[in-house]
Order: C-alpha cells, then structure tokens, then sequence
C-alpha cells in the first residue's frame, strides 16, 4: 500500500521551521508563560523512602509572611479530588498481554495528587505550599512540619521481588504486580535438553533519569467567568493530559484547556500526568489565582518519572553449529512506588530474541514495586534492556563456543526471504536487511583499519576495545491519531496530535504534507500542542509520530483532494469526474482550465477536513552498531575513539532530522552505559544524584563525533513505508559499549562490570584480574 | 530592595530588585527576556549563559546587582533585525539544535568562544572550551559542526559585523 | 535563597567595618561556590559583602621576586597572564583547568582558597608552591592555612587580600576529573624550588589538601617519575564514595604524581 505521489522535499534535508524561534529566544517553554497575579506552589518532600504520615501542622507554616494556603493529602480527600488515572498495560492488538499473577488484573496503586496515608519515596509530594512568591513558598515549606513515622522499604529490583520484602501496598501479599509467562515452554525445554552448547548470564539494566534541560514547570489557572481551567505544561501529549487531569479534578474534559507548545527536551519522563500539574489546576480554585510551579533541577532528579531498571536472567541453546536453537528468559522490572506504565516491561518482551532465528522460546515478564520513583517508557523503552541481554549473551557464547562474534551472528540472523517474521513470542517482524546492516557497518566503521588503530593504541599504553551489537526494536504506540487540514488562500494548516520535544513534526509533517497536496513546502504550517486547536491525538513517544502522522495526513489528504474536485468542478464549469488532480493544480480536461489549491480557497472559501486513523501494525526499525574505545589501564579512565551506526529507519523524510536523532539517541545509550544512574544508597535509601555533581551525563569533552548511515527498507504496513528514527542511537548502545570494554580487557580474561562502567569499576576489575592472574602492572606487551 | 542600572541588549535599564535576585531571573522574570534558560541549581548546563561586558557567564550565579553598571548582551539581543548572528545561521544550517532549551546558552557560549579564542579553532579545542554547557537531544555532534562552520565564516574577511 | 542585603565596599576598611557591622555577614568574590550554596539554602547571611569593587584585591605583580596574584583575580585573568605563564607556567595551566570556561571568567583565587573545597584545584597549587596568604590581618603560609574539609585559619571578618607565589625552578600539575562534578577526584601538584621539593594533593584528602610526605622525601632524594616507584599512600587518610574508592583514589594519586614529573612545566587533565 506504498503510494508514490511526487516526493520533492520527502527524503531532503530541508533547514528546520522550528528553529528561527528557538535560536532568537522566541521559543515558548512553560516557564516563560506569566499570568497577572500568578503565585507560587513549592511542594513539600518526604526525606524518607518509606514512612507513615500521621501528621501535618501547617500553623508555623500558614503565618509566615505572603503564605497563602498550605495543603496536604486529607484536603486532596476533602474535595473530592480524583487519582491520576494511569493505564499502564500497553492494550493495542500487536503488544504483549500482561496480567497480574496467576492470570488476574495488574495492581494499580492508588496516584492521589497528595498521598493521606504513606510516603513511599524519598521526594514524594506530602504538601503543597503556595505563597506570594516562590521564594516565600520555599521558606515556609520549610516550616512545615510532617510527622513521619519510619517504615522498612526496599529499592532493588531483586530484593524487592522477595516474599518477605516489605511491601508498599496492603492490598498485595507482596510487591509483585505482574508475572506473565510466555512462548513453547514444551518445545523449549525440548531443545535445550539436545542442545550441544548452553550460554547463560544475567542482565542487570539500571535506573537513570531523562534529564530533558526544561525542568518541569506547570502554571494552571481558572477563569472565574467561564468556569475554564488553562495548564501550560509542557509534556508529551497535551491531549492526553486534559483527558487525565479532568478526572482528577472531577470536571468534564472541555472546561480544561491545555497548553504545551515548545518542550524542552522529553525522552519519555513528560509522558505521564504529574502531580502537580493537578496540583496548580486545584490551587487556582482555591485561590482564585494563577498557581505556578517550576522545580529545581534536585526536584527533577528525584521525581522526573524515571528509565529502565531491568533485570534479565537469559539462556541459549545451541547446536554444534552455531546455530540458535531456543532461548529462555526471566525478565524482571521495577516499577517503583506506582505503576505509571508497564511499557518498558513489554515492549522488551516482545524482543527477546533480537534480530535472530530462534525457532523457540520462552519468557518469564515480571514487574514489581518498590519505594522508589515510578518508572516510565525512557528513550527506547524497553529494547535497549532485551537487545543488551541478548548481544551480551551471544558475545559471552562466541567466546565459550571459540566461534567469531561476527560469524555467529551471521548464522543465526533472520533473513530477508523469512520476512514478515514471526519470532518466538509472536511478535512480526515486517522487513529489514539485518545481515547487509552489518556488512554497510563494518565498512563503515572500518572494520579492516582495526588492527592499525589497535596497534596504535597500545603504543600508547591504552587498551583498544571493539564493541559491537545488532538491535531490532519495536514501533507501536497509541493507534489512534487525527488530523484537520485547512486548506485557506494563504496556505494549508496541519493541526494534529503529535507532540514533539525537539523532533521537527512542524518540518517532516510539512513535508509530506507539501508533497501529498503538491503545494511549496514554505505554504504548509503544523499546529501541535493546544488542546483548543487540537482536539485529538496520540501524543508522541515509541517512535509513533512520524509513521502515525504520515498515514494520517495521507488519508487526510485523500479525502481534501476529493473536496477540492467537488470544488473545482464548480468553478471550472466542469463535471466532478472530469476534474483531474496532479501536482497540486485541478484541472479540467473539457474545458482546458484549471486552479491551484490556494486560488480555490479564495474563490470557494476556507475547507477543512478532519481525518482520523487507526493503525495497530507495529514496524521493526533494526539497525548493527560498532564502537572503538581506548581504556588507560592505570586509571580506568575511558575514550570513546570511533562510534558508527547503521539504521534501518524505513522511509526516510528528513535526514537532517533522522541523522540528528540518531546522535541524540547514541549519547543516551552510551551516558548510560558509562556514567548515568539514579544511585541509591543501600544502607539509607536516599537517591544520591540528586544534581548534575552526581549525575554524570553526556557532554562535549566526552562523546566522539559518529559516522551514521541511513537505510531505508520500506516498512509495508504503513503509506509512506516508514518504521521510525528516534531510537535506533540508544537501543545497542549499552550493550555496543560494554561489548567493548569487554574486549578492551579481553587479554586479562572475561570480566564483569555493571554498568555504568565508571574509572573505578574498569581500574578494580583489572586490578582483580591481576591479582588472581598475578600479572605485572604494566600493559602487556609493552615494555 | 537595591536599585540596578545596565545596558541589556543596547537598551539601558534601570529597576529596583531583590537584592537575592539572579541575573538570569532579572532577564526572565524583571525585563521578561524569557530566551536565557535556567536547567539547573548547580552552575553546570550552562542554558543560561549570556554575556557580560562582552564576557560569557552563568547568569544564575550572578547577582543582579553585581552587573550594576554593565552591558548585557543576551540571545534576543545577538541579531541584527532580521539578520541572524553567524552563529544562530549555523546551528540552524547544521541542525546544531533539537528541543531548543539549551540553545541560547550554546549559542551565546559559542559567539564568545569564537570571538576571544587566538588562532582558529579545532573539533577538539570546541570540545574542550564548550564544556560548560549540556545538551541532551543533539549528543553534540552538530553543535561542534555548526560553531565550526560559523567560526570559518567569521574569520573570513568582510563579514558582516553582526553581533556585540 | 534567603533574603539577604547586598553590599559593595569601595575599600577594605569599610568591608570589614561593615561586616562587623553585621548580624551575619559572608563575604563575595566570584560568587560561584557561595551563589550556589545560598541557592541550595545551605547558608543564610544577613549581608553578602562584594569585594569586588575594592581595586587593591584585584591585578597579578611581580614583586620581589616573588609572583603576587589579588584575591579577585579572577580564574580566567590568571590562565591568561603572561606574567604568570612566564614564571608558573603549570599555575596558569592550573587555573585554566578550573570548572568551565565561563565559571573561570567569574570565579576568583581568593574565593577558591578561602572556602577551601577538598576538591578544588587552587588549594593544590597554593600549597605545592609553598605560597603566603596575605588577608587584611597578616600573612600566613599555606602550610599553616588550610586546616580541614572546608576549613581555613581565616577568623571571622577576616579577608584574604592576595596570594604571595615564590617561582619555584619547575612545576607541574596533573589531575583526574570526576565525570559529573567535574571537580578533581585527585590532583597532584608538584614543585622544585632549589633544592626543596613540595607535592600537594587535592580532591583525594580525607582532611582536604595536603602533602604527601613519602612522596616529597622520595623526589628530594631523586627528582625523576622514577622515584615514584615503591612509594605508597595510605588509603585510611583519603576520602571514599560511590565514584573513587580510598584505595582508587591511592593509586591516581601515585599514577598523576608519576605523570606530572614525566611532563614537568605543564598541566594535564585526565577524566
């Protein structure tokens, strides 16, 4: 079903519309918004992980200079505010299906805006203070005073899954939310039973953070007139926010307008309602003012929704070939203290088996609480956790089985001619060229200059380590989308319900609007982010936007091209089915006359229509990864020398973008692998990167510049053939960077590291190794 | 309260602040200069950065009242009408921006770089220098392509004298 | 941040009048470790006394001898002199590897060596260089100023005016940087002056900066990276966490005392 209208601007790197205001300082963040009278909610935290509240004396508080009012969890009760209606089990036909175990419902917890009864993370929300001003708001937040009373709690996702952990939640005879079974386990106990070979390990995928720049910020207001409510809250789909927020403030979806025009930077954290967006939304009616709320960056470290944080005990079978027989996983997740959505759970789960033939498998997928932040779809939910487990445990079978990483992999590659695949645990692959991925990458990366580049560095005295991964990941997401098309004398307006943090929707979706409709790219203008334009939509994330819009506006188009006959049929004097439409121009063959789109909205009027589409088929972006990195043996400091990818992103509708995504993506992946994690203190329970002086992330001095290569096999299940382009950079990152520090060290034998794999984790472990193999502390081979 | 006098972007200012006030929020919150981004407590993104006295700074760790007496220049106040600055072409020209929340920070980081830095700059020295700014989105890559690119341009002779 | 009044003395009499003056004083340079404290709400003064505007505070001379750097002189004034290239190359060299590039055009010496973070660079080189801290009081030597983490022997109202080098024959600095703070998880600084050698480390120190004595007697003995061998460090005397375990935190010390003496008269920066 690939059209093939006249594509001049699909597939060229056109310059960004979005950008002239945003390199101005003219962009439109939350923060920059300021309502007449506005003033300032600081929420009070809870320093303990677990504990009981009985109690909150807000009379020190309330007479300090400016406080105008200080809520807690029983006024949330009082006025019959809602929880946030989470829906965390991802439903469309094609994901996986999680139940709670033994088959039930999964448990959701109770997300009221202000908890009554318990804290259940360090930094959980327990008041609200609102004042004059946001510096008055913070210093009687500190007045308040919460009676807390300790309780036991669990962070780790291991411990945490125990029987006897302590639980968050009384209606639970422990923490665990789902357990869900999946695959042939006949056939699979089968082939591991005649395998020649069998490979195990575990998989442990920490916590990080998404640290978008734009803290969250939300400034809510009521209009005491209309009885309306306004949030400016940037997030990941305004739509789904109102629909959210109405409930919890028990209001009908249109007295709630709201507003997220530029977004600061996204990656899945924003996806989700947050309390206080429904916090400023309550305070402005009880006010009668402005509410705003803008955390500081600590706030965003301990309450961003967070990423990850996946355990995967993984095994092989294998013949005396080479050749994958089945495969068994236990895949555990953590969700924290609420289950926001079990997204990064399932979309792994569908994945297990990579870009593989492996006839059989099965899976174990569970998902459990603890008292930490909730965790949400980051950047390439779930597949950078499966397709590590899997790339690491080939990598660990070609050293056990003395067979080429490479050329095992090549055996055991899902082929062109087998595709549409179905894999183990059902999911269907829809096209890919996994085996040429690799090929293009490795010339690329030059594979055949690795010796050299080897050699160098060990002149050097560095340890030259070659990380590489292939990665297959899945693109659902919400099935529905909308579009309106305005076609006016001046141009054609898009309004649609995607929400971009950065992607340029205003510029692919023009686009392909442009070259559906055979206008000038320059006429088409893309309305996004205001719940009283846009009435409907998805919002963005799972790499939805571009392959839900597309098809969208395809289907849009259709339908305005057949009003702009009707159209011109009358002003040409010509019969409907006469008028021919090519290029932009209707014409009539009778009688040799003919009009553009923009001359016939002058003459007939401003049309629109308004399209809705569902697509359930998800596509399967794939892509090979390699990375070099240089090890200093004495320090364990680490330098990310060459980094080159290969992306199968289906069609391609601007590589400027795409290419820009993919480097985006990469410095996730790798930020994780070699610095990010939300790090817990064990003894405590305090999150201890609570600012960017313990968080490490990505920067300038850190990161290499990449070689990065687009492939576009088009996908048949969508128009336009696209499959998606925002995270196919992280989803083989982690594992393509500890491949290589894997092999950094491969002379000292294997190693475990977890990640991130900071300077003092590579300086003990070679430290360890030397001890056991008693080896001088030089490098080898170097005098 | 203290009152603060400066030369914001060309146009002289005077207001009676907080005497506690941050540059960067004087710019936001008291001139409404909303293009100067605050992304952390800790002096470390750099999405804040604008210069004074021609000199880049973080202006969430600068008193309002310590730039008394100064000239501040900050993103709205890089082009010349219309014409962009050299630097705000090239990270349009080379995608050297994503979400955008960084980017007045980047670019007024990079303007100051290239004007100041002796002798013509390197992927690494770009690398090195910029540091003290974080991006989330672009993974850098970009960034150095478009300061690279717009420090060519600007050493090239004849070149239009847009910026401060 | 609490509230607090602003005040900025055009002398040093009147900054310490003033801060007698107050309830709670604290005394601002650059800025950039006290702005970021207050905003925390870590400290709340009644009155941030600028010394900024006090001209003798400022400017880098050479004087007897002897290389004398004002208390806010700012980080990036002292990367860039020439007279401090010229005479402490590994100095300047130190400074220019301080924070980024725009913390070094606001922070200043008299801020970093007054507040004494066991992690900043500045304690490293005042002490291996064996340098006098003047203040509005006396004149103390390094040795006898920094005390512990955070810790100086300033009294309250007490002022560091400007920072007094002797040019020692050859210096350098070596240091690893930690990946999020950026701060040094250890810097080593080392100095010949005729025939006396001082080492100082930084970032490392379970006390703050300090010197490791194994080390400097080894190098006054033989001042080649070789003498380095078989020296130790104890790890009960240096600073654990998440990130630098005592031991790892011993071993950059040897390896980055090892690497300044191989590339003497520079700065090197590792991460």
């Amino acid at each position: 079903m690939v059209s093939s209208p006249i594509f001049r601007t699909v597939g060229q790197p056109l310059r960004r519309k979005e950008d002239e205001r945003l390199i101005t300082g003219r962009g439109q963040f939350t923060d920059d918004f300021a309502l007449p009278g506005q003033v300032w909610a600081v929420m009070v935290r809870s320093p303990y992980p677990h504990a009981r509240l009985d109690g909150i004396d807000s009379t020190a508080a309330l007479s300090m200079p400016g406080v105008l009012g200080v809520y807690t969890g029983a006024d949330c009760i009082a006025d019959g505010l809602g929880e946030i209606p989470h829906n965390p089990v991802p439903s469309t036909n094609f994901d996986v299906k999680l139940t709670g175990p033994g088959g039930g419902p999964v448990f959701i917890g109770s997300h009221a805006l202000l908890p009554a009864d318990r804290a259940r993370y360090v930094g959980e929300a327990v008041a609200m203070v609102v004042a004059e001003t946001r510096q008055a708001a913070l210093t009687a937040a500190e007045a308040v005073e919460v009676t807390y009373e300790p309780l036991p709690w669990v962070a780790d996702t291991v411990e945490a899954a125990r029987p006897d952990a302590p639980r968050l939640w009384d209606d639970l005879p422990d923490n665990i939310l789902v357990d869900s079974s999946f695959g042939d386990a006949a056939a699979t106990e089968a082939a591991f039973a005649r395998a020649a070979h069998v490979v195990s390990m575990v998989a442990r995928i920490g916590r990080v953070t998404g640290v978008p720049l734009e803290p969250r910020a939300a400034l809510g207001s009521l209009d005491a007139e209309t009885g309306r409510y306004t949030l400016y809250a940037g997030s990941g789909g305004a739509v789904r926010q109102k629909h959210e927020l109405a409930k919890v403030l028990g209001v009908e979806p249109d007295r709630l307008r709201v507003v997220s025009l530029d977004v600061g930077g996204n990656f899945g954290t924003r996806n989700r309602a947050y309390v206080e967006f429904g916090l400023v939304l309550w305070a402005s009616r009880k006010l009668g003012r402005p509410v705003k709320f803008r955390a500081d960056r600590s706030e965003s470290f301990l309450t961003d929704y967070q990423g990850r944080d996946l355990v995967s005990e993984v095994s092989l079978a294998i013949d005396q070939n080479g050749k994958f027989l089945a495969m068994r996983a236990s895949n555990l997740s953590n969700v924290g203290s609420r289950c926001v959505s079990l997204s990064p759970l399932s979309k792994g789960s569908g994945l297990i088996t990579g870009s593989y033939d492996i006839p059989c498998a099965t899976l174990r997928s569970r998902a459990v609480y603890s008292n930490t932040m909730s965790t949400q779809a980051y950047r390439s939910s779930g597949r950078p956790e499966v397709t590590f487990a899997i790339e690491r445990l080939i990598d660990k079978a070609s050293r056990e089985l003395g067979i080429d990483r490479f050329e095992l992999r090549r055996r055991n590659l899902v082929k062109p001619s087998q595709m549409p695949y179905q894999n183990a645990v059902g999911s269907i692959y829809d096209s890919g060229e996994y085996e040429l991925n690799m090929d293009r990458l490795l010339r690329l990366a030059d594979w055949k200059g690795v010796p050299t580049r080897r050699e160098a560095a060990r002149r050097r005295n560095k340890l030259f380590g070659v990380g590489f991964a292939n990665y297959v990941e899945s693109s659902i997401g919400t099935p529905k989308e909308r579009a309106d098309l305005i076609v006016t004398s001046g141009g054609i307006e898009v309004v649609i319900g995607t929400q971009p943090a950065g992607q340029g929707h205003e510029t692919s979706f023009a686009q392909v609007t442009a070259d559906l409709l055979g206008v000038p790219f320059e006429q088409v203008k893309i309305t996004l982010g205001d719940t009283d334009i846009v009435s409907a939509g998805g919002g963005t994330h799972s790499g939805r936007s571009m392959r839900h819009a597309s098809a969208v506006i395809t289907l849009g188009s259709a339908d305005l091209i057949a009003e702009g006959k009707k159209r011109a049929a009358g002003l040409l004097e010509a019969a409907e089915d006469e008028v021919a439409f090519e290029d932009g121009i209707f014409r009539s063959g009778a009688s040799n006359r003919s009009i553009d789109w923009f001359e016939l909205a002058r003459l007939s009027g401003t049309f629109r229509i308004r399209r809705d589409n569902e697509m359930h088929t998800p596509v399967f972006p794939n892509g090979a990864c390699m990375c070099e990195i240089e090890i200093d043996p004495e320090t364990g400091g680490l330098e990310i020398t060459h980094y080159s990818t290969v992306d199968d992103v289906g069609r391609c509708i601007n590589p400027l973008i795409v290419h820009g995504q993919t480097h985006g993506g990469i410095a996730q992946g790798v930020g994780q692998a070699l610095w990010e994690t939300c790090f817990i203190d064990p003894e405590s329970g305090q999150p201890l990167s609570g600012s960017f002086t313990d968080y490490g992330m990505p920067r300038f001095d850190n990161m290499p510049s990449f070689a990065t290569e687009i492939v576009e096999v088009l996908s048949p299940t969508n128009p336009l053939g696209i499959k998606a382009g925002g995270e196919g950079g992280t989803t083989p990152a982690p594992a393509v960077i500890m491949s290589a520090i894997e092999d950094a060290l491969a002379e000292y034998g294997p190693i475990e590291i977890t990640m991130p794999a900071t300077p003092l984790k590579i300086w003990s472990a070679i430290q360890d190794m030397r001890r056991q193999q008693s080896l001088p502390t030089g490098i080898k081979g170097v005098a | 309260m203290v009152t603060v006098s400066m030369v914001v972007n060309g146009t002289k200012v005077d207001k009676e602040v907080e005497d506690s006030l941050l540059l960067a929020y004087f710019l936001r919150e008291t001139l409404g200069l909303t293009g100067t981004h605050v992304g952390c407590d800790t002096t470390q993104c750099g999405c804040c950065v604008v210069h004074l006295n021609g000199i880049s700074v973080k202006s969430c760790t600068v008193l309002a009242t310590q730039a008394d007496g100064a000239s501040v220049t900050t993103i709205e106040g890089l082009a010349h009408g219309a014409e962009l600055h050299p630097v705000q072409r090239a990270f349009r020209e080379c995608h050297g921006l994503q979400c955008g929340f960084c980017t007045p920070g980047m670019i007024m980081a990079a303007t100051e770089l290239i004007d100041t830095h002796p002798g013509p700059l390197t992927e690494e020295i770009v690398r090195e220098e910029m540091e003290g700014n974080l991006c989330r989105c672009t993974g850098y890559h970009n960034i150095v392509k478009a300061i690279l690119v717009a420090a060519e341009e600007m050493r090239l002779p004849g070149r239009a004298a847009a910026g401060d | 941040m609490y509230p607090f009044t602003y005040r900025r003395p055009a002398t040093l009499a009147d900054a310490q009048r003033l801060f007698g003056d107050a309830e709670n004083a604290s005394f601002l340079s650059g800025g950039h470790t006290l702005l970021p404290a207050l905003k925390m709400r870590l400290a709340m003064p009644s009155d941030l006394i600028d010394l900024a505007a006090i001209p003798e505070l400022h400017g880098i001379r050479f004087e007897d001898g002897a290389l004398s750097i004002g208390a806010t002189t700012r980080h990036a004034e002292v990367a860039a002199s020439p007279v401090v290239g010229e005479r402490i190359p590994a100095l300047a060299g130190l400074a220019g590897s301080i924070g980024d590039r725009h913390v070094r055009h606001r922070g200043t010496i008299g801020g970093s060596v007054a507040n004494n973070d066991p992690a900043a660079d500045y304690p490293a080189g005042v002490l291996g260089l064996g340098a006098t801290i003047v203040t509005s009081r006396r004149q103390m030597t390094a040795d006898d100023f920094f005390v512990s983490l955070y810790e100086t022997a300033l009294e309250p109202g007490e002022i560091v005016t400007r920072i007094v080098f002797p040019v020692p024959a050859i210096a350098s600095y070596a240091k690893f940087r930690s990946a999020a703070s950026r701060y040094s998880v250890a810097g080593v600084f080392v100095a010949r002056t005729g025939s006396t050698v001082r080492v100082a480390v930084t970032g490392a120190g379970a006390q703050g900066v300090f010197r490791p004595a194994e080390l400097e007697a080894a190098l006054t003995v033989d001042f080649r990276p070789e003498a380095i061998k078989g020296c130790a460090i104890d790890p009960a005397t240096l600073l654990s966490d998440q990130n630098a375990s005592a031991e790892y935190r011993a071993n950059l010390i040897l390896v980055l005392a090892r690497r300044a003496m191989e590339k003497l008269g520079t700065i090197q920066s590792f991460k």
